[in-house]
């Protein structure tokens, strides 16, 4: 099966929602097969339970991640959504290894990693590699920046001798002035040091970058520049993004494919053309009314959806959203429904929404 | 806006902290009028003296910044000359900030902040501050307004505490409402919650607003009119529908293309503006955006533009729309537009 939003640089394919395109939403089962060709990242069930102590009295699990599941492929990036509270950033957190899986697995290339340690860890790590929200905390400001990438080049091997010339690349491939690498973090702008946190990111030439809420901290008019960057180093390098962030605008013109997130678990999954033209779950639906949207200002404000995402500690039974949701019906309430494919050909889960009709293979 | 008086008037204000080189103006020769029941959006980066114009008006300049010239007009009176800020802060003028985390106070409950208010500047007693406290809360949407009021601010969500915070800022009818990035923290549907209650509540109070935001968004989608600035000045003004419509000053376009949007055509690149805004206050000469402009030519280096009105056909005082480049008017900034 040919699948062209796996494929590096089809970007141009994801508007329309073309029978290929359809194709294109990953196996939502650990049980399914993943299309071809093999995905980088290929996040099956994925668990991550905390204890938390709660005074004497004993503990209690939170569920920050309660089986998830996605992939992505080679050269694609993956837009992952959420409010607080989501889980988002447990995922992104464990897909680097700070913190571990409680369950399912994380295939790098095909291969386990969830239970990787030492060497191997250190192995893996520089093959996913992680930039954060504030390149104010997640810089040594005591350290140069050539000092900053160096380091990422002499865990790669790079033999003292080439580092410097490697750093000036690095700089210059993040449109970077060379002068500033004798620099503190401290003298540059918040621009600047995403840019060095991207440089350090690549210095170790990774598959894998997940950007966690990247732009967040960023100035308007720097952000543009920014994305812009990810988006020409990904075609030259062919890398692959997990490119998380609360705003549902930046995904749609970073993402191949868009998995939202609700307590924990996905709530829709599928390729941006579908997310975006045809969103399935009435959570998808009202996050995207919530956005004020500077190309739709005459539109009338929606009705806001009630109340707040709910404590990860202690999630309605059944669905997650059924308290906030305007369609929610008897078996929400006790049930939490299934990630299937729906009639749109995204998966969702939702016991309201209709699903895809049967195919026979 | 010549019906309705106007709440306030900012006249040529300008905010200095002490420089090393330059002038140190954060906030450059800001004028500004907001009528009656009006909403006017300030927009800009950070650094680009959005806050510190709130700040001034609120004369609640951090030190050692100081106004060093321009006056704010309440009702046509120069404010604080002679009353003191207690006199007219958050009964005349009330503010509500990013995080109420750190404009309430920590360490007292939540009905002891409301009340306090309600008892200091309405002369309401104990018992009838704490009843009207309830039906405040009530009507921002707190669901148990009794519980709510037993608690500290720590302990509610950020939604929750912004909810608060507003009950606690129209709890006095104030004739204007200075919000600044207040749903900047929240999340998205929750932002939408308070944009939407602000509305109400301002409506229902007949409280003008002052809604300052990095995201033009939010001000678009709440506000009449839209002020935006640069390096510590207006760049540009106008109604909402012609200042996102149909921008002039560069700075305005550019940031408009560069959002990507939830709707239409996908660009495969965002149009960006090169290099960084300024901080800490603008060089010394020229245009502080013509180091970032693809439009800038000699003058642009060497003057900064005067705030002048675009000749359009509208014919509505109300409608005016201005913006400060030299490049206004132009044959090539036409066809730009």
């Amino acid at each position: 099966m040919t699948d062209p939003a796996h494929l590096h640089g089809a970007t141009t394919e994801r508007q329309a929602v073309t029978p290929a395109g359809q194709a294109a939403a990953a196996p939502a089962t650990a049980a399914a097969t993943p299309a071809s060709p093999r995905p980088a990242v290929d996040v099956r069930d994925l668990r991550v339970h905390f204890k938390v102590h709660r005074g004497l009295l004993g503990s209690q699990v939170v569920k920050a991640v309660d089986g998830v599941s996605f992939t992505i492929a080679p050269g694609e990036t993956l837009g992952l959504a959420g409010e607080s509270g989501s889980g988002k950033s447990t995922v992104a957190r464990t897909l680097v290894r700070i913190n571990r899986p409680t369950g399912g697995s994380v295939l790098l290339d095909g291969a386990e990693t969830a239970r990787l340690g030492g060497q191997e860890l250190r192995a893996y790590r520089r093959r996913m590699q992680m930039v954060y929200q504030d390149p104010y905390d997640s810089l040594d400001p005591k350290m140069t920046i050539k000092d900053a990438i160096g380091e990422g080049l002499s865990v790669r091997g790079v033999p003292r001798a080439r580092r410097r010339s490697e750093v000036e690349e690095l700089l210059a491939r993040v449109n970077l002035p060379v002068a500033l690498a004798g620099r503190y973090p401290g003298q540059l702008s918040g621009g600047q040091r995403q840019r060095v946190s991207i440089a350090r990111a690549l210095a170790v030439s990774p598959e894998v970058i997940v950007c966690d809420e990247a732009v967040a901290a960023l100035d308007v008019s720097i952000r543009a520049q920014v994305l812009n960057l990810l988006k020409d180093i990904q075609a030259d390098a062919g890398v692959s993004y997990l490119f998380i962030s609360h705003d549902l605008s930046t995904l749609r013109f970073m993402a191949d494919r868009i998995a939202i997130m609700y307590v924990g678990r996905l709530v829709e999954y599928g390729t941006s053309g579908q997310v975006f033209s045809q969103p399935a779950h009435p959570y998808t639906q009202a996050l995207m009314a919530a956005v004020p949207d500077v190309a739709n200002l005459g539109a009338a404000r929606p009705a806001p959806l009630p109340g707040e995402p709910p404590n990860p500690a202690s999630p309605p039974p059944g669905c997650a959203f059924h308290p906030r949701c305007p369609l929610a019906v008897e078996i929400c309430r006790t049930v939490a429904p299934p990630l299937v494919r729906k009639a749109s050909g995204q998966l969702a889960a939702c016991h309201v929404v209709p699903d895809a009709p049967e195919v026979t293979p | 806006m010549d019906l309705v008086a106007d709440v306030i008037t900012v006249e040529h204000l300008t905010v200095a902290f002490p420089a090393r080189e330059g002038t140190g103006e954060v906030v450059r020769d800001v004028s500004l009028a907001i009528g009656a029941g009006e909403r006017v959006g300030l927009v800009g980066e950070s650094g680009s003296g959005k806050s510190l114009t709130a700040r001034a008006i609120m004369r609640l300049i951090p030190q050692p910044g100081r106004v060093t010239n321009g006056a704010v007009l309440f009702d046509g009176a120069e404010l604080g000359a002679k009353s003191a800020p207690t006199k007219w802060r958050g009964t005349k003028i009330a503010m509500i900030t990013q995080d109420p985390l750190s404009s309430l106070n920590p360490l007292v409950k939540i009905g002891t902040q409301i009340t306090e208010m309600l008892r200091y500047h309405r002369g309401l007693r104990r018992a009838e501050a704490k009843a009207r406290a309830q039906e405040l809360l009530r009507s921002v949407g707190i669901p148990d307004p009794r519980r709510t009021m037993t608690r500290y601010p720590a302990v509610l969500s950020g939604g929750m505490r912004q909810r608060v915070a507003l009950a606690i800022a129209i709890s006095c009818d104030p004739r204007l409402l200075i919000a600044d990035e207040p749903t900047t923290a929240l999340d998205v549907t929750v932002q939408a919650q308070v944009l939407t209650l602000l509305e109400q509540m301002t409506a229902d109070h007949g409280s003008a607003v002052l809604l300052i935001s990095h995201d033009l968004g939010v001000v678009g989608s709440f506000c009449d009119r839209l002020l935006v600035m640069y390096a510590g000045r207006i760049v540009e003004s106008g109604p909402t529908t012609a200042v996102i419509g149909g921008p002039a000053h560069p700075y305005t376009r550019a940031l408009i293309a560069s959002i990507p949007s939830l709707r239409g055509e996908l660009p495969d690149r965002l149009a960006s503006i090169a290099g960084s805004p300024p901080h800490g206050g603008a060089q010394a000469a020229g245009c502080a955006f013509a180091p970032r402009c693809p439009m800038a030519r000699e003058v642009c280096r060497q003057t900064d533009p005067a705030l002048l009105e675009i000749p359009s056909l509208r014919t509505d005082p109300a409608d005016s729309h201005q913006a400060a480049c030299h490049a206004l008017g132009d044959e090539n900034w036409n066809q730009a537009a």
